[in-house]
């Protein structure tokens, strides 16, 4: 029975998804499926703070534990599904979406999340994160009679499909040096048997972090990004880029720091150029997208690299950045799709935003505060977390690195404010006004929340993120 | 090497098998050819489309009804080989693990996945 204490959050939301499973064809109406996804969410995180115990416990022979590392995650992913539940209830009701079987593919997919940031076995880690990307395969395509939709769902497919064999790969050279798949197991065998320069073992570590490069969409492993978010429906775009992303780097972070402590001069050099492409391809290419969805995707991209940064010195306090970074960027682009949400097929494209401010000023103050945070611009949560992230690069000797970052945070200015001056600047083409549903005001003003808070007390979230 | 003396043996034994029944028949058997025996072989039916043509997409989802219960049994197997050493907690969650996969036949069935109009 311990070990079921260290599941409660996923056992509560499998729980629920299987509810939802058996009732699919009586509920007709998102609007009634909707409150028993955010009930699940909540009761998740409060389980997260009631059944875990403040120290870290493991459990199912010593492949799942649940850490504050896990626990911040986990607290993130309720979050976001929370959110992303909230977001969807107007977009499914007008696609004609089957709204249970929706719900229960979210409640997956953050199960599987939760799991891979609770791993500490490569195949645990495995099994969590296919159960996160199987789910969004779905959930991408979900809206069975737009060819857009489904065109995305098959790239995301296949693209995926091949990280996650370039992943299981990995797994399988570190098992054939190691003979081991746990974390901790891996990392004193490397250090004991001296094999930190075994080609097989480089050839692991390299295979394991491109799998986790393509969770994250971080270049070169982010040709799927754009096409994915622009064919999905808003709300699954949004639930991909705060969840998914904060499912790789947790994964990610805790792989590199943990099992492949003694390799970190050749994981480090990846993370860097990881970092550096991220960084520049997604501020570069993000400039000439006429589509909000699709300029989210590069800045999707772009926050990859900014916070992979934090990981690149593989210090705790490094990692504690990227973990602050993971958590507030979820919460702005969440915050910056319900945007994109609220003002429905108006809010698709840029020119879509001329003149919000007078027809919309509230959903124009809310997008700004988002794009600020998005840019890293004094007071938000953004600024901070954009600091911590550049500073631990900075303390790690990457002066380049850390220049570099600035820069393309100064060329995304160019984009993200771009849309600001339309909201403020332009005149309004149409004057209809639109009343917000009362799920979306909620969830937008639960971003918002999020991105002033951790701007204005950057450390309330510094405390928590603790890494492994 | 001594344990996998069976299989070698089991892989020899079903070949042998194979290869005799195709020689016998064909020794042995009466030949007739006709134009219909001479056309490729479609469950019985006249073939009246190329093989690469279209399939019916319940096809599908027979296949995948079928992986359902395939996977199922290919984890009870290995579980009643262990059985007596796993004890009553193996036995509870087995049960939880087929009253899940239930739960996704019961939706297949719900949606009226098994009726083949």
């Amino acid at each position: 029975m311990t070990d079921l204490v260290t599941v409660v959050p996923e056992l509560i939301l499998s729980g629920t998804a299987v509810v939802l499973i058996l009732v699919a064809r009586r509920v007709r109406r998102a609007r009634s499926a909707a409150p028993w996804v955010v009930v699940a969410a909540v009761a998740a995180a409060f389980s997260l703070w009631a059944f875990s115990p403040a120290t870290s416990m493991t459990g199912f022979g010593g492949t799942i534990a649940s850490d504050r590392y896990a626990r911040f995650f986990s607290l993130l992913f309720s979050g976001n599904l929370a959110l992303a539940a909230l977001l969807s209830v107007r977009h499914l009701d007008s696609e004609r979406v089957q709204p249970a079987e929706y719900f229960a593919l979210l409640l997956l997919a953050s199960t599987g999340m939760m799991f891979a940031v609770a791993a500490v076995d490569l195949l645990i880690l495995y099994l969590g994160l296919e159960l996160m990307t199987l789910c969004s395969y779905v959930l991408v395509g979900i809206v069975r009679d737009k060819p857009a939709g489904n065109e995305a769902s098959i790239k995301y497919f296949f693209l995926g499909s091949f990280a996650s064999a370039l992943l299981l790969y990995g797994i399988a050279l570190t098992y054939g040096v190691t003979g081991a798949t746990d974390f901790s197991a891996i990392a004193s065998t490397v250090s004991r048997n001296g094999v930190t320069r075994h080609p097989m073992l480089l050839a692991g570590v390299g295979l394991v972090s491109g799998g986790l490069a393509f969770k994250i969409a971080a270049v070169p492993f982010h040709a799927w990004a754009p096409d994915v978010y622009q064919g999905a429906m808003a709300p699954v775009a949004a639930f991909l880029s705060a969840g998914s992303k904060a499912a790789g780097l947790a994964a990610f972070v805790r792989v590199c720091l943990v099992a492949f402590a003694p390799e970190q001069r050749i994981w480090s050099v990846m993370v860097v150029a990881l970092a550096a492409l991220s960084v520049m391809t997604g501020s570069l290419l993000a400039i000439s997208q006429s589509r909000m969805k699709r300029m989210l995707a590069y800045s999707s991209i772009a926050h990859a690299g900014y916070a992979l940064l934090g990981l690149v010195p593989g210090t705790p306090e490094g990692a504690s950045a990227t973990m602050t970074y993971a958590f507030v960027y979820a919460f702005m682009t969440l915050g910056a799709f319900g945007v994109v949400i609220a003002l429905g097929p108006r809010g698709e494209n840029l020119n879509g935003y001329r003149g919000l401010s007078t027809t919309a000023p509230g959903t124009a103050a809310v997008m700004f505060l988002f794009l600020l945070s998005l840019t890293g611009i004094p007071p938000t949560a953004g600024f901070t977390a954009k600091f911590a992230v550049i500073l631990s690069a900075v303390r790690a000797g990457y002066i380049g690195l850390a220049v570099l970052a600035v820069l393309c945070s100064v060329v995304s200015a160019f984009f993200y404010l771009r849309v600001a001056v339309l909201m403020y600047m332009t005149e309004p083409q149409e004057s209809e006004s639109a009343r917000l549903p009362v799920s979306v005001v909620a969830a937008l003003a639960i971003a918002a929340a999020v991105t002033i808070v951790g701007g204005i007390f950057p450390n309330t979230l510094a405390v928590w993120a603790i890494p492994p | 090497m001594r344990e996998y003396t069976g299989i070698v043996v089991a892989f020899v034994l079903a070949g042998a098998f194979a290869a005799a029944n195709i020689i016998l028949a064909s020794v042995l058997g009466p030949k007739k050819p006709s134009p219909v025996k001479a056309e490729p072989f479609e469950c019985g039916q006249v073939p009246f489309a190329l093989p690469i043509g279209r399939l019916s997409v319940r096809f599908y989802l027979t296949a995948i009804l079928f992986i359902l219960f395939d996977v199922e049994l290919v984890f009870l197997y290995p579980w009643a080989v262990v059985y007596r050493t796993l004890g009553g907690s193996g036995l509870v969650e087995m049960v939880v693990f087929l009253a899940v996969l239930m739960v996704g036949f019961f939706y297949a069935w719900d949606n009226g996945a098994l009726e083949w109009q």
